[in-house]
């Protein structure tokens, strides 16, 4: 058997154990999503517009992501609709910093991978670069927004007869808490994803000049960085939704 | 005027983005090597190519005059690019360079400290304006800790011959989860127990992952396949695995640890059963997000490459057996590590909180 098959079943085996119905939404979500994103460049390989697919692709990941990684309903709405407007802002960012940065293709130390290969390919890089970027931060975005909210929800059940104001002092703190351990996830993902590159950038001794303007490298730190950004846009505006529907929803309960 | 005091606040951070932009466009002078502003260039079309694939590309030659800063002199270069910049780069007016060599100069990449340092000080400057002083400072001192033990271990990676690679990385794995919770939690009963819980799991996801590959003899991974290689790729992959997966479970084991303690300072619960199911609860809850957080940056990573595999005529066959191999690898394993960290974290919280209220009694 595959070893990789054998690992895929392993998650499956255990989503069901440890999540029973949701586990199985969780698996079948990924699932969808891998899916999504093989939509994704093919769209892009075919060049139609990649912000379009992009911003498409993006709601749909956030989409599925979402609504089935979480139970409650209300939690999610909320949770995708802060994801989007993060993510668009993002979206904006990105092809700001891909358009002075010009992180886009490969480089000399990709050059043994790219032997025998054609590289006048005709499909535009700097755009694959953006894509890149955008597609590597909605996870993050995604996960600090449900985090917060469903803290958020959960403070409101227990007192529900507080001020929005000291509602809002709430998501201050569980903000902080949150943006710490997200930062943290967001963080050993990326150094995760890197390890051979940075080892390579220190064993082949590369100038301090080249460790601050590389292209792969400032690549790979660009795009955590805008994650970072993201989780930190997410609990900002997923707690000003929260307050914002308490402030309606006690007004309503007044009448 | 009452809009500028409001908004002072956005002000300040817009200032220090200018400034910031404004200073490292002018950092030349600290270069080593020769950086230059390109002030003029033209370029021609000198080739319409087809490839034996069908893709058509146009490549332009270019000429550049570029102003050396720190240099006294002002050279003329020619490039050449392609419309698809697989490799090639088309420069702009404005454009900064590092350049290199004696008598001939080439150029060796552009200069990207400005963009980076911009969006570093406004992550930092909207750290500061959310969370304030204090908490910004503890997460930053934390994430610099972190950077510092990791360039460490890399630097004894590489140093030391015949180094026992894994043993460095779960070291350096042990120590960062310790520096993280310790900052985060201090030193309390939940941090070990969040500690003790991140590490297990950890380990567990390692064990179900290097037994599946032994059971199966690596059949259909290609730890060949890795990019920027320069030692042995299976550890390299397992100790890559290890600090991806990290952060994602202690994340988990922070909250469901978190969240147990708090019922046991409230006395809702008593019996090992109600912590071991509110843990799963919460656990649950949370999964499926932190599964997608390391499938997208793992996925993206890949991207570059299966659009250039995709373009040179490879089948999606080839192109996942090749080239997003290690990728889904690591974000299977990374996930079976933060699903199977819920029902450890609530095993281990509930047999301790047990055992202590046996002791007291």
């Amino acid at each position: 058997m595959n070893a990789i098959g054998l690992l895929v079943l392993i998650l499956f085996i255990l989503m069901i154990f440890v999540g029973g119905n949701q586990g199985l939404k969780v698996f079948f979500g990924l699932l969808i999503n891998f899916i999504v994103i093989f939509i994704l460049m093919i769209l892009i390989n075919w060049q139609f517009n990649p912000y379009v697919v992009t911003a498409v692709v993006s709601i749909v990941i956030l989409a599925i992501a979402i609504y089935l990684g979480s139970d409650n309903q209300a939690v999610a709405n909320t949770a995708f609709q802060t994801s989007l407007i993060v993510v668009a802002i993002l979206m904006v960012i990105a092809v700001v910093a891909q358009h002075f940065g010009q992180f886009q293709g490969f480089s000399t130390e990709n050059s043994e991978e790219l032997e025998g290969l054609s590289l006048n390919v005709g499909l535009s890089f700097s755009h694959v670069a953006m894509v890149v970027m955008v597609i590597s931060l909605l996870g993050a975005v995604a996960e600090a927004a449900m985090a917060i909210i469903a803290d958020l929800n959960e403070v409101i059940d227990r007192t529900p007869d507080m001020t929005s104001n000291s509602l809002y002092a709430h998501s201050r703190i569980i903000g902080g808490q949150i943006l710490g351990t997200a930062i943290n996830t967001l963080f050993f993902g990326v150094l995760g994803a890197n390890l051979p590159l940075l080892i390579w950038f220190i064993r082949l001794k590369y100038s301090l000049a080249m460790f601050v303007n590389a292209k792969v490298l400032m690549m790979e730190v660009v795009t955590m960085l805008l994650g970072m950004l993201g989780i930190l846009l997410s609990i900002w505006v997923a707690s000003w939704l929260v307050v914002r529907q308490f402030v309606k929803h006690k007004k309503v309960g007044i009448k | 005027m009452i809009f500028f005091q409001k908004t002072k606040k956005y002000w300040f951070v817009l200032g220090a983005l200018v400034l910031t932009w404004v200073l490292l466009r002018h950092d030349a002078i600290i270069y080593q090597q020769p950086v230059g502003q390109v002030v003029h260039e033209t370029a021609r079309l000198t080739q319409k190519t087809t490839d034996e694939h069908g893709n058509t590309d146009k490549i332009y030659s270019q000429r550049l005059t570029i102003k050396l800063l720190n240099r006294n002199k002002t050279v003329t270069l020619s490039n050449q690019y392609a419309d698809s910049q697989t490799v090639t780069h088309r420069y702009h007016v404005g454009d900064q360079l590092l350049l290199d060599g004696t008598g001939k100069l080439r150029i060796l990449s552009l200069k990207r400290d400005a963009t980076i340092g911009v969006l570093l000080v406004l992550l930092v400057s909207l750290l500061l304006l959310y969370v304030k002083w204090r908490a910004t400072s503890w997460l930053l001192s934390s994430l610099i800790i972190n950077i510092i033990l990791f360039v460490l271990a890399l630097v004894i990676d590489i140093n030391v011959k015949n180094a026992n690679v894994l043993l460095i990385f779960v070291i350096l794995a042990v120590l960062v989860a310790f520096s993280s919770l310790a900052l985060v939690l201090g030193r309390t009963l939940q941090m070990v127990v969040t500690l003790a819980s991140t590490l297990l799991a950890t380990l567990l996801a390692m064990i179900l992952m290097l037994v599946s590959l032994k059971v199966t003899a690596n059949e259909g991974v290609h730890f060949e396949t890795m990019s920027y290689v320069t030692q042995v790729p299976t550890t390299l992959f397992i100790a890559q695995t290890i600090i991806g997966v990290l952060g994602a479970v202690m994340d988990e084991s922070a909250d469901i640890v978190a969240a147990l303690f708090g019922m046991r300072r409230e006395k809702i619960a008593h019996h090992f059963k109600d912590y071991w199911h509110a843990g799963m609860n919460v656990g649950r809850d949370i999964m499926g997000t932190l599964v997608n957080v390391l499938f997208m940056i793992f996925i993206a990573e890949t991207m570059p490459m299966v659009f250039l595999m995709l373009r040179n005529g490879n089948n999606w066959p080839y192109i996942l057996d090749q080239i997003m191999n290690l990728g889904i690898l690591q974000t299977v394993v990374s996930g079976i590590g933060i699903v199977i960290a819920v029902p450890v974290t609530s095993a281990l919280v509930a047999l301790i909180v047990k055992h202590q209220q046996v002791v007291k009694s």
